[in-house]
């Protein structure tokens, strides 16, 4: 029995260095499978929730997220709304936009930004808009988050 | 016989014999290395083929001094600081030469281009299981150090080590560990037992600030290696904060406590992936054992353990508590050889020197595999400053 038990434990033991070798041989196959088995993807949270429209302006984008609720259990009371502007280089001195983010058919705020100092400023129409968390510079144009009530 | 005299069977190094069994016990382990650093590809610049050939031979010496002297600590340790402080030039280098600077800006984060790094997993797991999401603003599959790559290396890791990670694969661990070297005796040498417990109760408080506010909070507010990596653009006072907070932790548990104890005092009293990792031990097939027999109780290695892994309870019972890093160093410095690495469900004592082989093998596999990359960027970006004063570009 102690004999079966050490050369279970030496072959283990020997699988430890194919374990280490398969690590860096096969690391991006098995990413690649982790990702697709486990469907995970980065928190919303972190990176704006996925894109649900788009409105074109002559030379530049008006990008909205979904507005983000996720909580660890359920939905929170309190989001974030990301709306981006892009490509940089198109974008006007002063972007005056009304939003339609929950898509409606009627204007949720109104939002004004000037992207060269990069503040913003926002007049909530829908009650759900509470404010302004921040103004950041994307790689390529601007991004501002809403702090929002969930319906 | 006292306990201070000559260490019972040591090996006799010197012998042909012993050179011989330590060359044959290199080449597959350079055969390996050549595999990992090429990818059986010759660099095409002669600059990296040279640095290439410096780094595996330094690769290759360490490895080999460590069969031939059988001795595993004080060569783990100087490679593992060399790789820490190699990782550091060629990660800052890399960051300044896409981004200009050090600091991470908030169009990294929200571009999900944040390096992944280790020292998060334990904040990312409840939230994963639950929302499906990793709270870290990186990439899932693109780009270097992405999420699943970093995800990969770790479950590998911990597979084939268990808690060695921190002695042989963690590139921030060496920062402790060198600092914690460079005094001949330590200044504080009485540390109460119940600091030990603060990595468990950091890592449960992170663990759960993180799972409910969906953030990684020790990445924001505590870890002290955003000083040697990158931290986030001072734009307000709360980032100011957090950059005084984690600085402060570096030059305190990184520099001065080490410095003063001799201890990695950062990976055993404070990180809390030094106690999430700790359980990985439970699943390794590799641990140490004390022969109870041979050791007469001077505890030497619980003084001299890095990371607080051994106490006069854990002597007594012939083995080491569930953080231990597989470092060596208790093995090492006994005086009655009285402890060993150890395949579990094998005999105590019998077959050490085998066991120690086995485990060196994959345990120096994922240090050179991630360190020696580092060291060929790091001696690159040396070489590139010294020829042209500049290390970017
Ligand atoms: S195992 Fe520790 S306490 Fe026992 S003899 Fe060796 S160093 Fe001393
Ligand atoms: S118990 Fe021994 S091998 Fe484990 S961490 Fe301490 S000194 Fe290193």
């Amino acid at each position: 029995m102690s004999r079966l038990k050490s050369v279970l434990a030496y072959t283990a033991a020997v699988l430890a260095l194919l374990i280490a070798l398969a690590t860096f041989t096969g690391m991006d196959s098995f990413g690649r499978k982790l990702v697709s088995v486990t469907g995970i993807k980065v928190s919303p949270w972190m990176i704006g929730g996925e894109v649900v429209s788009v409105i074109e302006h002559e030379g530049y984008q008006t990008v909205i997220h979904r507005p983000v609720f996720d909580g660890l259990f359920s939905e929170r009371k309190k989001g974030m709304l990301q709306i981006d502007w892009t490509p940089q280089q198109g974008l006007p001195a002063r972007v005056d936009e009304l939003i339609d983010f929950d898509r409606d058919g009627k204007d949720d705020f109104h939002i004004v930004l000037n992207p060269e100092s990069n503040k913003a400023g926002l007049e909530a129409i829908n009650p759900r808009v509470v404010s302004i968390e921040g103004c950041y510079t994307l790689k390529d144009g601007r991004a501002a988050r809403l702090s929002l009530y969930h319906d | 016989m006292s306990v201070f005299s000559p260490r019972p069977e040591m090996p006799a190094p010197s012998t042909a014999r012993g050179i011989v069994r330590a060359v044959l016990l290199t080449l597959p382990m350079l055969l390996l290395i050549a595999m990992m650093m090429t990818q059986g590809e010759l660099p095409k610049d002669s600059l990296t083929r040279a640095v290439t050939a410096i780094t595996y031979a330094l690769l290759g010496a360490v490895f080999f001094l460590m069969v031939y002297k059988k001795e595993t600590y004080k060569y783990r340790a100087a490679l593992f600081t060399i790789v820490a402080v190699c990782f550091s030039i060629a990660f800052i280098a890399n960051l300044v030469e896409m981004r200009g600077s050090m600091a991470v800006s908030r169009a990294d984060m929200l571009a999900g281009e944040t390096p992944f790094c280790h020292l998060v997993i334990p904040m990312v797991i409840i939230p994963a299981a639950f929302t499906r999401t990793i709270i870290f603003p990186g990439s899932l599959l693109e780009g270097f150090a992405n999420i699943a790559s970093m995800l990969i290396l770790w479950l590998g890791a911990s597979l084939a080590l268990g808690r060695g990670w921190c002695s042989w694969v963690c590139f921030f661990g060496g920062f402790d560990e060198g600092f914690s070297r460079l005094r001949k005796k330590a200044l504080i040498k009485k540390i109460a037992p119940v600091w030990t417990y603060l990595p468990w109760a950091v890592l449960l408080t992170l663990a759960l600030i993180s799972a409910l506010t969906l953030s990684p909070f020790y990445c924001e507010w505590l870890c002290p290696f955003k000083a040697v990596t990158e931290f986030e653009q001072i734009t307000s006072f709360k980032i100011l904060l957090q950059t005084i907070i984690f600085a402060s932790l570096f030059i305190l548990l990184v520099v001065i406590l080490p410095l003063l104890t001799r201890r990695r005092t950062q990976c055993g009293l404070f990180c809390p992936f030094a106690a999430f990792q700790s359980l990985a031990n439970k699943i390794n097939i590799f641990d140490l054992r004390i022969d109870t027999e041979k050791c007469k109780n001077c505890r030497l290695c619980v003084k001299d353990c890095p990371t607080f892994s051994l106490d006069e309870n854990s002597v007594g019972r012939g083995k080491t508590l569930m953080s231990c890093t597989k470092c060596g160093k208790c093995v090492d410095i006994c005086p009655q050889r009285a402890v060993t690495y150890h395949i579990k469900g094998t005999p105590v004592a019998v077959g050490s020197d085998t066991a120690r082989i086995l485990f060196l093998y994959p345990a120096f596999i994922f240090m050179s595999a991630i360190g020696g990359s580092m060291i060929v960027s790091a001696l690159t970006r040396i070489f590139k400053l010294i020829a042209t004063g500049s290390m970017i570009g």
